[in-house]
């Protein structure tokens, strides 16, 4: 069974959330599931481009208006 | 957009979808509003209303676009993303021919040609200056421009950023004088078209343009391409 991990970011400035998903994604295991909630629209670029760069499937959903989930399913 | 990851039901229920206020009719306010301040300017003079446009169209370009000119500096070290590096880079390209168009079409017409007092030395106060305003835009998420985008976006803590930026711009024109000077007056004001002509010119800064373009593109694609492997 994956796990799912919820990273909440609300309120922090790029490059934190960038910074704090990556250190989360580094403990968890293949096929695990972050997600990663922001409201800074600066880190709605960076952070699915950072994942999609380094090959994990990447869904971006906007559950408000200007907050927005990243869920990162790490692949490898 | 959509890869098929499968949520449990659990993180889902944490995060409860909130129907969305209908933000149109907030929008056509907006613009009425917007068109009334545009009607009001226009009566005043020193194009003002022209102002109001550009200011407006730059601030809708820049939200639209997540151009930041803080992640084009920062992500290459963080993630060796260069996607917004380049972007800038490119929009240094055009402004370079723009300002240049209209920087010579004032001097064939032998006009005193705009804008030339903005020409500063070059001197030890600029390198000080990038590395201050580097450290300090990287901490607070934005450069000038980035931070009152994300205040009209709506994001508070970027509030306190414009304070200090106005605290800290204040204190830098406070002791402008000191650095003009003891550094500033030392260097050298270099115009571009007075060593290398306007053709020369433009193609120099041109060329620096694309060279630091074809280093970024390469430094991008370098950590992707060994990872994937």
């Amino acid at each position: 069974m994956s796990k799912e991990v919820v990273l909440d970011c609300f309120g922090e400035a790029c490059p934190v959330p960038l910074v704090k998903a990556e250190k989360a994604l580094e403990k968890l295991e293949i096929n695990d599931i972050l997600i990663v909630q922001i409201d800074h629209s600066c880190a709605m670029k960076n952070v699915p481009e950072w994942a999609r760069k380094q090959g994990h499937n990447v869904e971006i959903e906007e559950i408000d208006d200007g907050e927005w989930e990243v869920i990162i399913e790490k692949v490898k | 957009m959509t890869t098929g990851i499968q949520r449990s039901s659990s993180s889902t229920r944490r995060s409860p979808r909130k129907k969305k206020k209908n933000q149109i009719p907030f929008a056509i306010g907006l613009l009425i509003v917007i068109i009334l301040i545009g009607i009001w300017l226009a009566t005043k003079e020193n194009h003002q209303a022209l102002y109001w446009m550009l200011g407006l169209a730059f601030g809708f370009i820049l939200q639209r676009s997540r151009f930041c000119f803080t992640a084009s500096m920062r992500d290459p070290y963080l993630t060796r993303s260069t996607s917004v590096t380049k972007a800038v880079l490119i929009a240094f390209a055009i402004t370079t021919i723009g300002f240049a168009a209209i920087k010579y079409g004032y001097f064939i017409q032998e006009l005193a040609i705009p804008g030339q007092s903005y020409i500063a030395p070059i001197s030890i106060a600029t390198a000080v200056g990038a590395f201050m305003f580097g450290i300090g835009m990287v901490i607070a998420g934005g450069c000038a421009s980035g931070t009152l985008m994300r205040i009209g976006e709506g994001f508070w803590m970027q509030v306190l950023a414009l304070f200090f930026f106005v605290v800290g711009s204040l204190w830098g024109a406070h002791d402008y004088g000191w650095w003009m000077r003891n550094f500033m007056l030392a260097g050298k004001r270099v115009f571009l078209p007075d060593y290398l002509g306007w053709f020369g010119g433009v193609l120099c800064n041109l060329l620096i343009i694309a060279v630091i373009y074809v280093i970024a593109h390469k430094y991008g694609n370098k950590k992707s391409e060994s990872e994937l492997q």
